[in-house]
């Protein structure tokens, strides 16, 4: 170990900024995430029909279905900006500990998924006549932890695809069926915010949804550097 | 004991035969491609 | 003969024998009446299946771990046979929801999590057929193997808390005695046989691997050509 190599977190704040930075430079592009988000939030009113008490019980599942959707592109893009000018391999050069990128970039991903989620909800309630029944700071919690739910197996499989023609269409593939029980536990915990939880369940949805961060931010972590070094 | 239900032997022919049919195939299709590619 | 067409032909045997005897010794069961024979295929199908992934799983933190090709190719027969039986599994299990609970389809944890595990393994084999590069090849499925292996006890109990359509089912604990033999049997056989398939598959992966590694820079198509050239 070199003495004068950073720390761990340091190097994680460092390429979440990196990260950050290069996606605020394209303001466009996180603009058009969440007008794609919002539109599709229109499109699942359009195909249920206009009954507002149907689209009100079932809007959680919207919300999380159009960041799902949305979630792809800022997934595809972060390793994308780094395989088109070899920027991936001098990244790797540095002296910079690997998990540091994953768990940099990872995080870099849940705070976009999360900003588009703050873009993408007041929307949802104005489209579906939603109001919080269990205080609107509740809503936090599901958001961030479902938020990461996507990104930190989204953030490997997008290094796992990076080299695929067909990105676009294999990073969902392989997500989607993973992320399942994130999305399940997402779903229900923001649905019982909005719709009140009177049986309490809240926080074992929490649970579910903390412990799927757990395991598959860890598994990815320990994998990472595997996948990219290949 | 009430309401066992009754017949219904035709699912089980069904899911008999697919089950054999698909062991089958997949074996099959193993000797083929051993075949085209010695 | 190689040893695994005794192990398969041993299988098909066991195969036979608990098949006959559960459609034709064992006693219609207490619920399900001759429905409930399908136990007999169903069950072994869904414990082999099982297996196999594990199989699949063991032989994706192997060849992660060592890099060497025999593993890479465990992992793509494994991989293979794993989700034929998964496919299989899923239509057995949809022809026996249907005298029974009435439907096709129903959200019970069981069978939501079959679907999955289902499209998760054929995530496996579909990013195999398109990354050309072995070793890249290699450490992508190993990877995405693991994790399709991890999520599926995962997803079972998310859906089960997300919501439990179960109707009292014989489950193998609850099977009455006349019933264990041919289950046993049937399970045994369907163990062989798959031992006996990945076997032989594995033998194709490997031929294939090995081939490409003859002639590394190149895509397989032109590999092969290259090869057959050189009268390899």
């Amino acid at each position: 170990m070199i003495a004068s190599r950073p720390g761990l977190v340091r190097q994680i704040v460092a390429v979440i900024h990196k990260d950050l930075l290069v996606e605020w430079r394209g303001q466009a592009r996180l603009l058009a995430m969440g007008t794609y988000a919002v539109t599709l939030l229109l499109l699942f009113s359009f195909a249920v029909g206009p009954d507002t008490k149907t689209l009100q019980q079932h809007a959680a599942g919207y919300v999380w279905l159009a960041l799902l959707s949305a979630s792809t592109m800022t997934l595809t893009q972060s390793f994308r900006v780094e395989t088109e000018a070899g920027a991936l391999e001098a990244l790797l050069m540095l002296p910079v500990d690997h998990r540091a990128i994953y768990f940099g970039k990872a995080l870099a991903n849940t705070a976009l998924l999360v900003v588009l989620a703050f873009l993408v909800m007041p929307v949802a309630a104005i489209l579906f006549d939603l109001s919080a029944a269990e205080g609107l700071y509740w809503l936090l919690p599901p958001i961030v932890l479902g938020a990461a739910g996507l990104a930190g197996p989204g953030t490997l499989y997008a290094a796992l695809t990076a080299r695929v023609a067909a990105q676009q269409l294999m990073l969902p593939l392989l997500l989607f069926p993973l992320i399942v029980p994130a999305l399940v536990a997402a779903v229900k915990s923001t649905s019982l915010v909005l719709q009140g939880d009177p049986m309490g369940q809240m926080s074992s949805w929490l649970i579910v949804l903390a412990s799927f961060d757990l395991i598959f931010w860890s598994l990815s972590g320990l994998l990472f550097a595997k996948v990219v070094e290949e | 004991m009430t309401g066992m239900i009754q017949g219904g032997w035709e699912y089980v022919w069904v899911v008999y035969g697919a089950t054999w049919f698909t062991l089958a195939a997949y074996t099959v299709s193993l000797f083929v491609r051993e075949r085209s590619n010695p | 003969m190689k040893w695994e067409n005794w192990v398969g032909l041993l299988g098909l045997a066991l195969i036979s024998v608990g098949h006959y005897q559960g459609l034709f010794v064992a006693p219609p069961e207490a619920m399900m009446g001759d429905v409930g024979r399908i136990l007999y295929a169903h069950v072994p199908t869904a414990w082999v299946a099982l297996v196999v992934y594990l199989v699949a799983f063991v032989a994706a933190v192997g060849s992660l771990g060592s890099g060497k090709r025999g593993w890479d190719a465990l992992v793509e027969s494994a991989v293979e046979v794993g989700v034929v039986l998964n496919l299989l599994l899923l239509f057995q299990g949809a022809v026996w929801a249907k005298p029974t609970w009435g439907v096709f389809w129903t959200w019970d944890p069981r069978l939501t999590t079959t679907a999955i595990m289902a499209v998760s393994f054929i995530g496996v084999l579909v990013l195999r057929a398109m990354l050309n590069r072995p070793a890249q090849r290699a450490v992508a499925s190993a990877v995405y193997t693991i994790f399709a292996f991890v999520s599926v006890p995962v997803v079972y109990f998310s859906v089960k808390w997300w919501k439990t359509l179960h109707q009292p089912f014989s489950s193998p604990e609850t099977v009455d005695s006349p019933m264990v033999t041919p289950l046993r049997v049937a399970a045994f056989g369907m163990l062989f046989l798959a031992t006996f398939l990945i076997a032989r598959r594995w033998r194709l992966a490997y031929a294939k691997l090995s081939r490409e590694d003859e002639a590394p820079d190149l895509p397989p198509a032109a590999a092969a050509i290259r090869l057959e050239g050189g009268g390899a």
